[in-house]
């Protein structure tokens, strides 16, 4: 009996290292495991894709799952995976950890097997691609704009956001829209001091000429008068007291405040339509504001990143990687989870009309996109955005003037950048 | 025959330790190849502000969590162990949160102690106290993750406790208990002295769970706001998996561990001295 259950003890050891199974499948296939971090309506939509990719390519086997984790935990899951050896053919990865990642020679390098690179968008390209290599294929794209509830508008006389509102504009309606008695606040600002609380930030500098980053990225450039201007915006919401601060590090409940009607608008991308649709909002969606008429808005793109497992199946990962941003599949992927197309291609598709029918609102955010600029790409990247996310909620809280906190931001941004 | 056994102790408990200790003295972010750099991690250890602050902040955490803990638990424990109609029922509800994960405390008292829409501030307002900040507030963040951990794991000092409770020789509270001792004398000169081995031993144990405090303020404040609940274990999470730092992260944990084990080492210690 002791015999036994030791060599099943050894069985279940020995099982659990022999890793993961094999480059190719009992039939002959190319394995190539997916790791997709999707859950609900968009893992069925890649289901059904990945279905029918296994039918028209016999060659190649994909087997797809979510990789134990949803998107937002892919980093640290395929960080783990890579140390230890074990990690698959194709993830879905943020757009602002790609650069980090791409320090593991893991990445597998897709220049030149891209086809119709230039159909991305500016900001989709300059994403994907470090020391000019294209290191993922875009997967998901947004950007930000303003998305406002009428019916909260209407009931405090305020006119809607139009195409030429200014920050201050903003500032003003957010003021006016604050009923702290009911409960309700003008907007909500992510308050976890994390990549969320950040990006929100850089549109307000870009709008002024400023840059995140030198030329050559070695320094900050926001500690200007366009950077204290822009942080100087957060400053007023804050002491206005018409924020909501949402320390949610999902930013969830700030959603949630704004799907049942407590926030008057939002500054978010086009991943809130679909909710705010089922939940029945009466909502409208104007471009982000802008500065003296430059509205120049941030973009997110996420990637499918592909990683060397071997050179078949570093090729069969490639062949699908870009199977799934083709138009034909990419028209039914966005379109299935109601977000907008990756490729301008897929705008000249009847999907993209059912899409902009189904989801009003979605044509302003893909007009915005083709202005839209990107994150630098470089690691040192989620360090950066750490420190003025830490910057941004001593604003939102109240604790520090926009000045000063843009001021350590960007001592603490110049340590990190030099560190890396 | 001792052979499988060994080889999942070895491979699950020594090998990544080891592996942990060498990465250790390594500039390495886990993806690309690292290189040994010695000592510098310690070093740099040794200078940094928000290891300090961590630190800091684990210390403070841990000298409000344990006595608290040990305090409510043996005062609960003394309050539970009579044999009352409904007594089991009493013991379960008090020990069911205990179970609970404590990522599902996190995700429940965030929207509990949330400063605009949380009950607790509802509760508060009608008894006249104006909304606080809990979590929002850097000055009453760890104050409130004291309060929710306390919520969570009273149930295991209780149980403990209890058992500790039902040894003490009920001869000798009866004796005493003749020669007039009243409810205070008994306590402090009959049960103390009896449950003192477990009292230490749940000191250490609770000193050990303080320091690991990890999923509460991952799931709650991400160590904010603006660092008030940075403790050490979310640091090196930080650090190795946000900041792709991991060889720095090692260097952090290890300072940690060591203290703990030195810790450990003090109950036996304290148990030798004893006997």
């Amino acid at each position: 009996m002791k015999l036994l259950l030791s060599l099943l003890a050894l069985l279940l050891v020995v099982s659990a290292c022999s890793g993961s199974g094999g480059d190719t499948t009992t039939d002959g296939k190319i394995r190539v495991v997916f790791w997709h971090g999707q859950n609900d309506t968009s893992k069925k939509v890649l289901d059904t894709l990945v279905a029918e990719f296994n039918r028209t390519h016999p060659t190649i086997q994909v087997e797809s799952d979510s990789g134990g984790v949803l998107a937002d935990q892919m980093t640290v899951k395929l960080t783990a995976a890579l140390a230890a050896g074990s990690y698959p053919d194709v993830a879905y990865l943020y757009g602002s950890d790609l650069a980090s990642l791409a320090r593991s020679p893991k990445v597998a390098d897709l220049t030149g097997k891209v086809a119709d690179w230039n159909d991305f968008w500016p900001a989709e390209r300059d994403a994907a691609q470090i020391d000019g290599k294209i290191r993922g294929v875009p997967a998901l794209v947004d950007d930000l704009g303003l998305v406002y509830n009428k019916k909260l508008f209407d009931a405090a006389g305020v006119a809607y956001p139009n195409e030429n509102w200014s920050w201050d504009d903003f500032t003003a309606a957010a003021k006016r829209l604050t009923d702290s008695a009911a409960g309700t606040f003008g907007t909500g600002w992510p308050g976890a001091a994390n990549e969320d609380t950040t990006w929100r930030l850089w549109p307000m500098i870009w709008q002024q000429g400023g840059e995140i980053l030198t030329a050559d990225h070695s320094r900050t450039a926001f500690d200007t008068p366009a950077g204290a201007k822009a942080m100087g915006v957060i400053g007023r919401l804050a002491s206005d007291k018409s924020v909501f601060v949402d320390t949610d590090p999902t930013s969830e409940r700030m959603n949630q405040l704004f799907n049942s009607g407590r926030l008057g608008m939002l500054i978010a991308g086009p991943w809130v339509l679909p909710d705010l649709n089922s939940a029945g909002i009466d909502y409208g969606v104007a471009r982000l504001p802008g500065v003296n008429g430059n509205h120049t808005t941030i973009a997110g793109p996420d990637n499918w990143v592909v990683f060397d497992n071997g050179s078949a199946r570093t090729a069969a990962a490639t062949v699908f990687a870009t199977w799934l941003a083709d138009p034909a599949q990419d028209t039914r992927w966005t379109g299935g989870i109601d977000n907008m197309p990756v490729r301008q291609a897929t705008t000249k598709l009847p999907g993209y009309t059912d899409l902009v029918k189904r989801v009003a609102g979605v044509q302003t955010f893909v007009d915005t996109l083709a202005q839209a600029k990107a994150r630098p790409p470089i690691p040192a990247y989620p360090k950066l955005s750490t420190m003025v996310g830490q910057a941004i909620v001593s604003v939102l809280l109240g604790q520090s003037n926009a000045e000063a906190a843009l001021h350590k931001a960007a001592q603490d941004g110049d340590q990190a950048l030099r560190g890396s | 025959m001792v052979l499988p056994a060994a080889a999942v102790i070895l491979g699950l408990n020594v090998v990544p330790m080891v592996w942990a200790f060498l990465l250790s003295f390594r500039a390495d972010d886990l993806l690309s190849p690292g290189t040994w750099i010695g000592l510098d991690n310690y070093r740099k250890l040794a200078d940094d502000p928000v290891f300090r602050t961590a630190v800091g902040n684990t210390v403070a955490y841990t000298a409000m969590f344990v006595p608290l803990s040990i305090v409510l638990g043996l005062g609960i424990a003394i309050l539970l162990n009579r044999d009352v109609r409904f007594i089991g029922l009493y013991r379960t509800c008090v020990f069911v949160p205990f179970v609970i994960s404590e990522a599902a405390e996190g995700a429940l008292f965030s929207f509990v102690f949330d400063r605009h829409y949380g009950v607790a501030n509802t509760a508060l307002s009608a008894i006249g106290i104006p909304p606080q900040g809990f979590l929002q507030d850097p000055g009453q963040a760890m104050y409130t993750l004291v309060a929710i951990s306390l919520w969570g794991s009273i149930g295991f000092c209780v149980v403990v406790l209890l058992a500790a409770l039902q040894d003490v020789p009920p001869n000798l509270v009866e004796a005493a208990r003749l020669d007039g001792a009243g409810r205070w004398v008994v306590l402090r000169h009959i049960v103390l002295p009896s449950i003192q081995p477990v009292l230490v031993f749940l000191l250490v144990w609770q000193t050990l769970q303080a320091f690991q405090l990890f999923e509460l303020v991952y799931t709650t404040t991400n160590g904010g706001p603006l660092q008030a609940t940075a403790v050490v274990v979310f640091y090196v999470y930080q650090q190795a998996f946000q900041q792709f730092n991991a060889g720095y992260g090692s260097a952090v944990a290890y300072v940690v561990a060591l203290f703990l084990f030195a810790l450990g080492t003090v109950r036996l210690l304290v148990r030798r001295v004893r006997v």
